[in-house]
């Protein structure tokens, strides 16, 4: 029994932890208020059991802590209501740590063998004119191990017991007993018949097990019974914990109420995709690989393009470059400053605001509120840093942009055949300017085959240029979509984190914390 | 006889009693609980008691015993009759279904439904919880009816709210409680709103032990001087029941009091008199406690109905900024359009051409949409985006702000999805979208008419100018940055000079200009239509202005009548 309230208790307090913010305030209140009290309760005298005599006005709980008690501290009176501050009585030596915390000033010893560490206490009415009465009742009935509810013939059917006291309590059974006072005044059949409805009202309040106990302080009938079941649960030194435990599992149950019903349905992969791809548009991504397949193209031109015109090339910046996006980056690498991407548009933001809230819906499945609000705001949270937190992904990602070696190849045949047409350009102008001089001939021209090997030059280089960058441009156009395409699983990736670290956790997160709090309000004995 | 009371009396209490049965008290601010609880007293009262009182002063005085559950108030009026009418027991709540007794010649008045309209009648033995036996005995003076009610305090709500309503009914109160009872809250309550209404009370202490008597008879007597309560003290010993009944000489001091008011026709009609005056009187007081909560849920109202104008012109804000800045041309709008109308770049104004050829083959074989047919659904995406996180952010910081309120809180909870955008939201935005890209081309349509410029409207096509005006709308604020302005500053410019050419740099201007009020106008459309969900429910659950003023009216009505 400890053992198990003990675990209730510890599943409480975290369950307190977790619903904190999320849950609705004045339950989660009455929860903290509860492991509160158990501490409290728990850190005094174990050994004292606290009884409290609770009833209306009149119904002679005073007469009953007298003789219970073998005294007459009580006053017993007409005048109703008779008794407006508490007071106890302890059998035994102790209690007093009790009393103060109970805060009950008037208090006495009575040296009692068999009831020794009974604390009881005998509480002013609840139903009267005096609403302060009512307070000190409602305070003592939240404190003691065990509540007597004291009744006569003529109250024992009133809204302020059954719907104030007893309703709301029935969840505290083990707690309570009832004292059906005064059944000197009916005759047995009555009384038979009294003891049937109180039972029946009992049931409807919800406490059918509770024990009823029929006597008359003022005759002394009946009485025994009392002491018996007192003598029990002070004997048992578990009435504290008893009590305790009601409040643990009660306290659990109007939590678990607030709780809602539902399963969440998890994050959907479609959802997820839906985030991602607007993370991409927000963060640029599209016009980054576009950008990649731009600069290759644009390099290799500038590499392996026929240098009679790739001088032109240099007068368009390289696109990447204007972008400030480095070619490779190392992970874990400092990042550089901000990219030159422009930042997220209003549409932009909007698409990711409606990404992350539909992946928010979906997941949250059929939960009940307050559940979908809470996975929902989790998810757009960090609505404001998204734009941040982009950059530095696309900044940070590695581009995986690399210069291909058959480049250099190409560049220096490039360069060969430049130099064969300029070569063949330039004996042609040479033979041209002998000729026009009529000296012919002074430099012989070789002639393999028919062609003249100045012609051949000039003619083969160019054409072989202009063929070399034709066949090098298709070939970079293969490398530019292959790169493109190398670019863009690199930065998904960067960009997966990012929407993984600004929605996805927070969601699974909170998730994680219904799940867990579903787990710890069961542990904590609430009943659904 | 009693003189009748003048008519419009009658008149102005139906009036008050209707306006207060109209007034919606149903937003959760502090006192609500209390106010409707007094208006569906007023409205009880003026039906079973006030209007037929009103109307006919002859009836028979109508006294109600009531008290708390065990205190012999059957015992007590079966013992005032002299046989039990109705059945007294140890259990609590032992009557269920009240009992009313009069002399037979009397019955004429109570088996219609002049007063208590809404309890079912039973003339039978046995009747059913929460019907009215009517039982008629000799041994009662006629001009007299006694009706034993539900006890007040019992567990059994249904009980108390028919004790209520019995009490509310009743010419003059004969209240019963016990030495046990006589401090307890609840009669207490109960005595007090006795006396603020001015009814007629004698108060039966039942049950006093003997020796208890002096004792509990003066402090009951200084609790009624301290709490102001104008009545008889009619003190019953404790004493063995005879037969069930009471014996006569214990009886006798609430004996004599019957007898009294019955013999004395005089004292009946004062007795009838003054109960109603004093509703009458009480009537503006408790009717101005409604009134005042009516005002506080006027300016409940107002706090929350604030809270949505604050949200949803945010909201509103939120897509001007953004139809203005030009961000809706980035992106995909702005690759479509270079799809439809080309670039200024020769070679891809070339491929687009081809292409877009291309598209309206493919379109025309395999019945997808065209090039322009493609830059209005992105266009529409994108106002689509807009407009939903604006909507979704709007009821979002509404719920938050109502959250902060108690009655925004209940609201929210009783309607669960409030916190989130109307599912209306995102079909009005398609439809809104369409009716303005139809609007658009109309305009330009009509332009053009006017302008007598068809053939060089066809060089571009309605369409193609269509779209232009729309990009317009987007860009000619500016607003865009880097590299887009040149690129969307390029494109546009093509069309833009086609379109200036055709209709005139002014005319352009202001067709945009147009076009964009539109565009605003219909998305302010879509963002009221959301927002009329909160509206409607701050409406539903309370009274606008003039259901106040009426009501004020109608109590001004009654003060000035009585």
């Amino acid at each position: 029994m400890s053992r198990d309230f003990d675990r209730r208790l510890t599943a409480l307090a975290e369950a307190v932890q977790v619903a904190d913010g999320r849950l609705d305030r004045e339950a989660v209140e009455r929860a903290q208020a509860v492991t509160e009290k158990a501490g409290a309760r728990l850190g005094l005298d174990m050994e004292t059991t606290v009884v409290a005599l609770a009833g209306p006005t009149g119904v002679g709980k005073s007469l009953l802590f007298n003789t219970l008690s073998g005294t007459d501290f009580a006053t017993v009176g007409r005048r109703r209501p008779t008794t407006s501050e508490g007071q106890a009585a302890v059998w035994g030596e102790g209690g007093d740590s009790l009393l103060d915390w109970l805060d009950v000033g008037r208090r006495h010893h009575v040296a009692d063998g068999a009831l020794t560490g009974l604390l009881l206490l005998d509480l002013p009415d609840f139903d009267s004119v005096e609403t302060a009465h009512r307070l000190e009742v409602d305070r003592v009935v939240e404190l003691a191990d065990l509540v007597v509810w004291v009744v006569e013939p003529q109250k024992y059917a009133d809204a302020s017991l059954h719907e104030r006291y007893l309703r709301p309590l029935r969840t505290h059974g083990a707690a309570m007993a009832v004292v059906l006072n005064q059944a000197d005044l009916l005759s047995q059949d009555d009384v038979a018949e009294w003891r049937n409805d109180v039972s029946r009202l009992l049931a409807r309040d919800g406490l059918p097990d509770m024990p009823v106990l029929v006597l008359s302080a003022r005759t002394g009938e009946g009485l025994d019974s009392l002491r018996r079941l007192l003598a029990d649960r002070v004997a048992a030194r578990t009435a504290a914990v008893a009590r305790l435990d009601a409040d643990v599992r009660a306290a659990a149950t109007t939590l678990s109420e607030r709780f809602g019903e539902g399963r969440p349905a998890g994050i959907q992969r479609a959802d997820r995709e839906r985030l991602v791809a607007a993370f991409e548009e927000a963060g640029g991504v599209p016009r980054v690989i576009r950008a990649v397949d731009e600069a290759h193209r644009h390099r290799g031109a500038l590499a392996t393009g026929w240098p009679f015109i790739r001088w032109l090339r240099r007068l368009k910046p390289d696109p990447l470059r204007r972008l400030r996006l480095p070619d490779r980056a190392q992970e874990g690498a400092p990042q550089p400053g901000r990219t030159s991407l422009p930042p997220p548009t209003e549409v932009q933001h909007a698409q990711v605001a409606t990404a992350s809230r539909g992946l928010a819906d979906g997941a949250a499945g059929d939960l009940a509120a307050p559940w979908p609000t809470l996975v929902r705001n989790a998810a757009t949270k960090n609505e404001e840093r998204v734009a941040d937190r982009l950059d530095r992904a696309v900044g940070g990602a590695d581009l995986r942009v690399t210069r291909p070696r058959w480049w250099t190849v190409a560049g220096l045949l490039q360069r060969l055949l430049a130099a064969a047409a300029v070569v063949g350009a330039l004996w042609l102008v040479v033979l041209g300017i002998l000729s026009w001089l009529r000296v012919d001939d002074v430099i012989p021209t070789p002639e393999p085959g028919s062609v003249p090997v100045p012609t051949l030059l000039l003619v083969g280089g160019v054409l072989a240029g202009i063929l070399l960058a034709f066949l090098a441009r298709v070939a970079n156009g293969i490398g530019a979509r292959r790169r493109s395409g190398k670019a863009a699983r690199s930065l998904r990736r960067k960009v997966e984190e990012a929407a993984q670290e600004l929605v996805i956790d927070p969601v699974e997160q909170e998730l994680e914390a219904h799940e867990r709090l579903r787990r710890l309000l069961a542990e904590a004995g609430a009943r659904t | 006889m009693i003189p009748a009371m003048r008519p419009e009396l009658s008149e102005a209490v139906g009036r008050l009693r209707d306006e207060l049965s109209a007034v919606r008290l149903e937003l959760e601010v502090p006192g609500a609980a209390d106010a409707r609880r007094t208006r569906n007293d007023l409205v009880a009262q003026a039906d079973d008691y006030l209007l037929p009182r009103l109307s006919q002063m002859d009836a028979p005085v109508l006294m109600v015993v009531g008290g708390s559950t065990g205190a012999g108030k059957s015992t007590l009026v079966n013992s005032l009759v002299g046989s039990v009418v109705s059945p007294a027991g140890v259990l609590r709540p032992t009557t269920r279904a009240p009992v009313l007794v009069c002399h037979p010649d009397d019955l004429r008045w109570f088996d219609g439904d002049r007063i208590l309209p809404h309890v079912p009648r039973e003339t039978g033995g046995a009747a059913a919880p929460g019907t009215l036996r009517l039982v008629t005995h000799e041994a009662l003076p006629a001009g007299l009816a006694l009706l034993d009610a539900p006890d007040i305090d019992s567990v059994l709500a249904e009980n108390r709210a028919l004790a209520n309503q019995l009490l509310t009914a009743a010419d003059g109160w004969l209240f019963v409680t016990t030495a046990l009872r006589y401090a307890d809250a609840v009669p207490w309550e109960f005595l007090r709103a006795a006396r603020d209404r001015g009814t007629a009370m004698s108060v039966v202490l039942n049950r006093v032990p003997a020796d208890a008597e002096r004792e509990v008879t003066s402090h009951m007597s200084e609790m009624m001087r301290e709490q102001n309560l104008d009545a008889d003290l009619l003190v019953v010993p404790e004493v063995a029941l005879e037969d069930e009944l009471i014996p006569r000489e214990a009886l006798a001091p609430v004996r004599r009091w019957l007898d009294g008011l019955a013999a004395d026709a005089q004292a009946r009609a004062e007795l009838i008199r003054r109960t109603l005056t004093g509703a009458l009187a009480s009537l503006p007081a408790r009717a101005g406690t409604v009134e005042r909560a009516v005002a506080d849920q006027l300016a409940a109202a107002a706090e929350l109905r604030a809270e949505v104008d604050l949200a949803y012109a945010a909201a509103r804000r939120e897509v001007e900024d953004a139809l203005r800045s030009g961000s809706l041309l980035r992106g995909e709008v702005l690759a479509r359009w270079h799809d439809v109308v080309g670039t200024g770049d020769v070679m891809r104004a070339l491929q687009s051409r081809i292409g877009t050829a291309r598209d309206r083959l493919k379109s025309i074989i395999t019945g997808k949409p065209g090039a322009d047919e493609e830059l209005r659904v992105a266009v529409e995406h994108r106002l689509e985006a807009v407009l939903r996180a604006a909507g979704e952010r709007a009821a979002e910081r509404v719920a938050r702000a109502w959250q902060e309120r108690v009655a925004g809180r209940a609201l929210l909870e009783a309607t669960p999805g409030l916190d989130r955008a109307g599912d209306r939201l995102r079909a009005d935005t398609q439809e809104q979208v369409r009716a303005w890209q139809a609007f658009v081309m109309e305009l330009v349509r009509r332009e053009g008419e006017a302008k007598r410029t068809s053939a060089r409207l066809a060089s571009l096509g309605v369409n193609g100018a269509g779209l232009t005006v729309m990009l317009g709308v987007f860009a000619s604020t500016g607003g865009l940055t880097g590299l887009e302005l040149v690129v969307a500053g390029g494109t546009s410019a093509l069309g833009q000079k086609v379109l200036e050419a055709i209709f005139g740099d002014q005319a352009v201007r202001e067709l945009a200009a147009e076009a964009r009020r539109e565009l605003i106008d219909r998305a302010d459309g879509i963002l009221r239509a959301d927002s009329a969900r909160f509206d409607a429910l701050i409406e539903g659950a309370a009274t606008e202005a003039e259901g106040f003023a009426r009501l004020h009216g109608a109590i001004d009505a009654v003060r000035r009548a009585s």
